[in-house]
């Protein structure tokens, strides 16, 4: 094909509308010639600014993909529970690990806000969201034996918060130390559906920050909130299986910090 | 460390090549209405676009060298690509001449709607502006084209015009809303 008929063909090609051999020709054309590349590029550009009208999103469609990351296998066992890692490093690679990215995903799902509702309702630690970084790193969840909490609630400097639903009836107690380290106390939300998963966030200064999941009966869990962390209140929210990087339910309970 | 949401596209995919799914979240969070709503524009039914949207969200994570910043905005990037498996789509299904006769109706008399819930307004307005000054058969024929997932060959018969203008008429038109585009102050559409 010659420069001037791929040239031609550049417009409708931008737009997906060239099929066949002709395809074809013009993809072996565009390798060789930058000018094409550059000419279709900018029109790429135009059609995606022709094509940039934005649908609200369909609740739950991120769980779909984010649960399609690891690839998990049916029978798998759910992933032991978070481990805290600088974001961008596989968060922690067994040994005998090759290194396809697959089993790399796997691995660093079981990091983040994707983890499974189900393999959650086990996790104890939960994850971290850092004040900079918002909704990554999870960083080593932490068991949280009652003899933790117990010990965190004689701490000097701990403060208890109290989580209250709308109509004022406890639903949550959580303990926080000064170094930022907190534990869920207690606990009476009502169990939730399969594929849904409670989650809880720091509200500061109207922006809420995933503190992580707590799964869909929470009893023990604990967190961090980063030093530079300063929320206002702590709130719990229902979300599908997964998490949200926002919230998408409902406050659910509330605590002032 | 900057916040997820103060880094740039670029680093994004960065951030995602290295395996940080709240990267991808965050790419999700960006351009996902976006690529749905062409999606669903180009399938007319929200399930195949929520399908196509997880489709490429999922490719970006697999394989997130194939964006190169150098060529364009992330968001036209994903756009192409939900658009290229969008018209797939429409090309394989089975109610396709039917489909076809009903959209070049509805094409063909729709009032210009490009605008809905456009998440930046002002290159919406660009855009629609620009589209709104097109010759009308070169109009008709790019929305053919991209929104209706033909070939420009099936735009032709469509039109009951040659291939050849057709062909022209949408290069010509694409290269016309590139200058206004240019002109507007819309970034990237420059050659």
């Amino acid at each position: 094909m010659s420069h001037e008929e791929a040239s031609d063909l550049l417009g409708a090609y931008a737009l997906d509308a060239v099929d066949g051999d002709e395809c074809t020709e013009l993809e072996q054309h565009l390798e060789t010639c930058p000018r094409c590349r550059a000419e279709l590029d900018s029109l790429r550009e135009v059609a995606g600014a022709m094509g940039n009208s934005v649908e609200p999103l369909p609740e739950g469609l991120w769980s779909q993909i984010a649960v399609r990351l690891p690839e998990r296998q049916e029978d798998e066992e759910a992933p032991p529970m978070p481990q805290l890692a600088p974001a961008g490093r596989s968060p922690f690679r067994p040994a005998a690990d090759g290194p396809t990215r697959r089993r790399r995903i796997m691995v660093s799902t079981i990091g983040t806000i994707a983890v499974a509702a189900a393999a959650v309702a086990i996790v104890l630690g939960i994850g971290l969201v850092r004040a900079d970084n918002r909704v990554s790193n999870l960083q080593a969840g932490q068991a949280a034996p009652s003899s933790t909490v117990a010990a965190a609630l004689h701490a000097p400097g701990h403060r208890l918060i109290t989580l209250d639903s709308s109509s004022h009836a406890e639903e949550a107690q959580v303990v926080v130390l000064p170094s930022g380290q907190g534990y869920l106390v207690s606990s009476t939300l009502p169990s939730l559906d399969k594929g849904r998963t409670y989650q809880l966030w720091a509200i500061e200064g109207n922006q809420p920050i995933s503190l992580g999941l707590l799964g869909g009966s929470p009893s023990q869990a604990g967190f961090t909130m980063a030093g530079s962390t300063r929320p206002s209140h702590l709130s719990i929210t229902a979300e599908p299986a997964g998490g949200s990087v926002f919230p998408t339910g409902p406050i659910i309970a509330n605590g002032t910090v | 460390m900057p916040r997820i949401d103060e880094l740039s596209d670029a680093q994004l995919v960065t951030s995602i090549a290295r395996y940080s799914e709240v990267a991808l979240a965050e790419a999700y969070r960006r351009h996902g209405g976006a690529v749905f709503g062409l999606a669903k524009r180009v399938l007319n039914n929200p399930t195949d676009a929520e399908d196509v949207t997880q489709e490429i969200f999922l490719r970006l994570w697999n394989q997130p060298d194939r964006f190169d910043a150098a060529r364009g905005s992330l968001r036209s990037f994903l756009l192409a690509q939900a658009h290229g498996r969008a018209v797939d789509a429409v090309r394989s299904s089975s109610s396709r001449r039917a489909r076809e006769a009903r959209d070049a109706v509805r094409t063909a008399d729709a009032p210009y709607d490009m605008q809905r819930e456009v998440w930046d307004l002002a290159v919406a307005d660009q855009v629609s502006g620009a589209m709104g000054e097109l010759p009308e058969e070169e109009r008709r024929a790019i929305e053919l084209a991209y929104f209706d997932g033909h070939t420009y060959r099936e735009v032709a018969q469509l039109l009951d015009q040659p291939e050849g203008t057709v062909k022209s008429r949408i290069r010509n038109g694409m290269r016309r809303m590139r200058a206004a585009l240019a002109d507007a102050g819309v970034r990237g559409v420059d050659a």
